[in-house]
Formats: C-alpha cells, sequence, structure tokens
C-alpha cells in the first residue's frame, strides 16, 4: 500500500516539477537541469510500455535509457558548477582543476583494474559499469560540494535544491548499485525497499527548491585580488604556521 | 569494480557534504546568512587569550600545589574546572583557525590568479590543524589536560633516551666502517 503511494506520490511529483519548471520560466534558466529530467520521465513512460507490451526488450531498452539518463546526468553536475561558480571565477579554476584531477585518477584506477584483470571488462555486469560510472559522477558532485562549503559559495535555492536532490540521487545509487551483487544480505534487503522512497525524497527537495525561481546570490563587491593573490596566500599561509605554534605550545614540556 | 568499501566511503562522504550544504541552507532562510558560514569568534586574530596563558593551562606546576593540600574536594574542583578551561582554549583556537581559513576563502575566491597548488596546500595545513585540535579535544576530554603535559614529558624524555641511544649506536658504528674501509 505505501508503496503504491509512494509510486503515485513520485508520477505526481514529476508531473509538478515539470509544470512549475515551465511556469516559472525555470525551465529556461536551468536547462540541461529540466532535459535531464523530462529524459527521466520519458524514460519511465518507455520503459513502462515496454515492459507491458514488449517485455523481451526490456532490459536492452533499460540499460540503453539508463546510460543515456547516466549522460545527461554528467550535464547536470556541468550545470551546477557553470551556474554556482559563474560569479568566483577563481573557485571555478579550483573545481576545473580538482574535477581533471578526480576524473584522472579514475581513469588510472580503471586501466590499472583493466591491466590487473582483463577479463573485467568482458564479464563485467551492466550494473558494475553504471556503478564505476555514477562513482565518478558521484565524486565530482563531492568536489563541487566541498569546495561550495570550503569557499563560503553563496548558492540559491533553485540550485540548492537540484544539487541537494541530485546528489542524494546518485549519492543512493552507488550504495544501491555496489549492494546489488551482495543480494541476499540484510542491507540489500533494505536499499532495495529504501531506494524508491529516497528518489521520493529527491522529488520532494526538488519541487520545493524548485517551486519559483529565486536568484543565485551575487557577491556584494568584486574585489581586484589579481595582484594581491599571492600575498594574501602568503599571510594566510603565516597565520595558519602561527597557528600551529600556538597549538604545539600546550603539549611542550 | 569500486568495492563496497569505497562505495561507502564515497557514497558516505557525497551525503555529509549533502547534509552540511542543507544545514547551510536552512540558516541562510532563517536570515543568518551573513553569519551562518562563520566560526564562534568575532576577533580576526587568531590568538584568543595571551600565549603565556597557555603552557600554564596544561603545567603541573599548580596540580602538585592543589594535590599538596590534601583535600578531596578541592582536587575534584580543580581537575573539572582546568579541564573546562582547556575545552574552551581548544575551541577557542578551533574557531580562530577556522575564521583566518574562512576570510582567506573569501577573499580569494574571486581572485582569476587563484592557484590549485598554493590553495591545495593552505587546505592540507588547514586540515592538519582542525585535526590536531580535534586530538586535543579528545585527549583533554578522556583524561584531562594535565595528562597532556604528562604525556608530553614522558614524550620529550622518550626522544632524548632514542637520540642518545642513536649516538651511541653511531659511536660503535663508527670505527667498523672505518676498518671496512682499509685493506682486506
Amino acid at each position: 500500500m505505501l508503496s503504491q503511494l509512494i509510486a503515485w506520490g513520485g508520477i505526481t511529483l514529476e508531473v509538478l516539477l515539470l509544470l512549475r519548471g515551465l511556469k516559472g520560466k525555470l525551465a529556461f534558466r536551468y536547462p540541461v537541469f529540466y532535459a535531464y529530467f523530462s529524459f527521466v520521465v520519458l524514460q519511465d513512460l518507455l520503459s513502462f510500455g515496454v515492459y507491458r507490451w514488449y517485455h523481451q526488450y526490456y532490459p536492452t531498452v533499460y540499460w540503453l535509457t539508463e546510460f543515456l539518463a547516466l549522460l545527461f546526468g554528467c550535464g547536470v553536475v556541468f550545470e551546477i558548477y557553470r551556474v554556482g561558480l559563474s560569479a568566483f571565477p577563481g573557485t571555478a579554476r579550483m573545481a576545473r582543476n580538482a574535477l581533471a584531477l578526480v576524473f584522472a585518477a579514475a581513469l588510472t584506477f580503471g586501466l590499472a583494474q583493466a591491466w590487473t584483470d582483463p577479463r573485467w571488462w568482458m564479464e563485467a555486469a551492466t550494473t558494475d559499469i553504471e556503478g564505476a560510472l555514477r562513482a565518478v559522477e558521484a565524486l565530482a558532485i563531492v568536489v563541487l560540494a566541498a569546495l561550495f562549503l570550503l569557499y563560503s559559495i553563496p548558492v540559491g535555492k533553485n540550485l540548492r535544491g537540484i544539487l541537494l536532490g541530485y546528489g542524494l540521487f546518485v549519492g543512493t545509487t552507488v550504495l544501491s548499485l555496489e549492494f546489488v551483487s551482495g543480494s541476499g544480505t540484510a542491507f540489500h534487503h533494505f536499499l532495495s525497499a529504501a531506494y524508491p522512497y529516497f528518489y521520493f525524497l529527491s522529488l520532494t527537495l526538488w519541487v520545493a527548491h524548485l517551486w519559483s525561481y529565486a536568484p543565485n546570490p551575487v557577491p556584494a563587491a568584486s574585489v581586484r585580488l589579481e595582484r594581491e593573490y599571492q600575498r594574501m596566500a602568503a599571510a594566510t599561509h603565516r597565520r595558519l604556521q602561527d597557528a600551529r605554534g600556538y597549538l604545539a605550545k600546550a603539549v611542550r614540556p | 569494480m569500486i568495492g563496497l568499501s569505497s562505495a561507502l566511503l564515497i557514497g558516505g562522504v557525497l551525503l555529509l557534504l549533502l547534509l552540511l550544504l542543507a544545514a547551510r541552507g536552512i540558516s541562510a532562510a532563517r536570515g543568518l546568512a551573513a553569519k551562518s558560514d562563520l566560526p564562534l569568534c568575532d576577533d580576526a586574530d587568531f590568538v584568543t587569550c595571551p600565549q603565556e596563558f597557555v603552557p600554564k593551562i596544561f603545567s603541573r606546576v599548580d596540580w602538585e600545589f592543589v594535590s599538596q593540600t590534601k583535600s578531596p574536594k578541592l582536587v575534584k574542583l580543580f581537575r573539572r574546572e582546568r579541564k573546562a578551561v582547556a575545552l574552551l582554549w581548544v575551541r577557542q583556537t578551533s574557531a580562530a583557525i577556522q575564521w583566518v581559513m574562512h576570510e582567506h576563502a573569501v577573499a580569494v575566491r574571486g581572485s582569476r590568479d587563484l592557484e590549485f597548488l598554493t590553495e591545495v596546500k593552505l587546505v592540507l595545513r588547514y586540515g592538519e590543524l582542525m585535526l590536531l585540535c580535534g586530538a586535543l579535544f579528545l585527549a583533554i576530554q578522556s583524561a584531562g589536560p594535565l595528562w597532556l603535559s604528562g604525556l608530553a614529558v614522558y614524550a620529550d624524555a622518550l626522544s632524548r633516551s632514542i637520540a642518545e641511544a642513536q649516538q651511541a649506536f653511531a659511536a660503535a658504528a663508527t670505527p667498523r666502517e672505518i676498518h671496512t674501509l682499509g685493506p682486506v
């Protein structure tokens, strides 16, 4: 009964989100997110139709659309980066470098895995590949969220909603895909049962945060620090060094 | 492919960061936007109490004086108060360090010249200091500030004895090295 409620509630929230996005012109401000979301809704409808009338094609259609959704999802991460850091070129530069590092590390890890176990690519299940790609996507969101927090980047209500909802969705997907292989365990059963609830929570977060347009806060004054950056970094380093000495006093005999 | 532990780590860190972002959003909605990111410290300078005061918090001199009174109540009161002062000092210092980093982040986040490696070094140093604060907090909370001083004295004595042993070993090894350098 509750699962039926969650399923119908989810469909209602999906339709509501699309309608509000069109009415409030949010779809034009966050085009990639709304394109992704429209694709997810179409994917649901298509999967339902194929499951009902062409059941033999269902696995192929499901995984094909799932990988397309993953590609759209990468676009959502890029949109979060683009909108959130447009007024902060310094932090955007940090994000680009950190993301490049994450992708390079993921690629190296993948190649190392393939080198040590070449059969993996032949034998890997679709869930394994999706799990690995979703993990890289999750790492990219971790980098962005950490930079937003570290540099105190003001995030508007709409963007925060997209980030929270999509981050929750990707995080729970990474966990559930990893636990699929451990079918039979208690945690696997828990995750399988809880997954629709987490998606419902993501939908609720999106609807609540994207009900109407709320502009992303812009810093009051843009300080031109180009020449002063090195001086400021050196000053911060010195102050942290002083703090270290100050802390060391506590344990110095 | 990524393994269960990696998946748990990535998922856990992601959900934790999202919670922190959500908490920041809630405080912003309550009108605390200006202060939500700031630690509980008004002073931009990190020194929250005079430097000469710090060693006294962890010193055993006062403790030895109080223990000579042989009053269990006084000893208990002293321990409790000293612990509270030490914990407050760690909290203040940690808040001041957060403030330094926050000030830096706010000042440079818009700079086009921001350097990745410099920033990574600063973040690592910041992480090290926060870890140190956490370790100090746990040590004081579990064993008290006086134990910390005792531990420092013990570590100092241990490092001295290791240095002496190393010197003795080096002195004993030198003639053998000279011997091997000669004709066989």
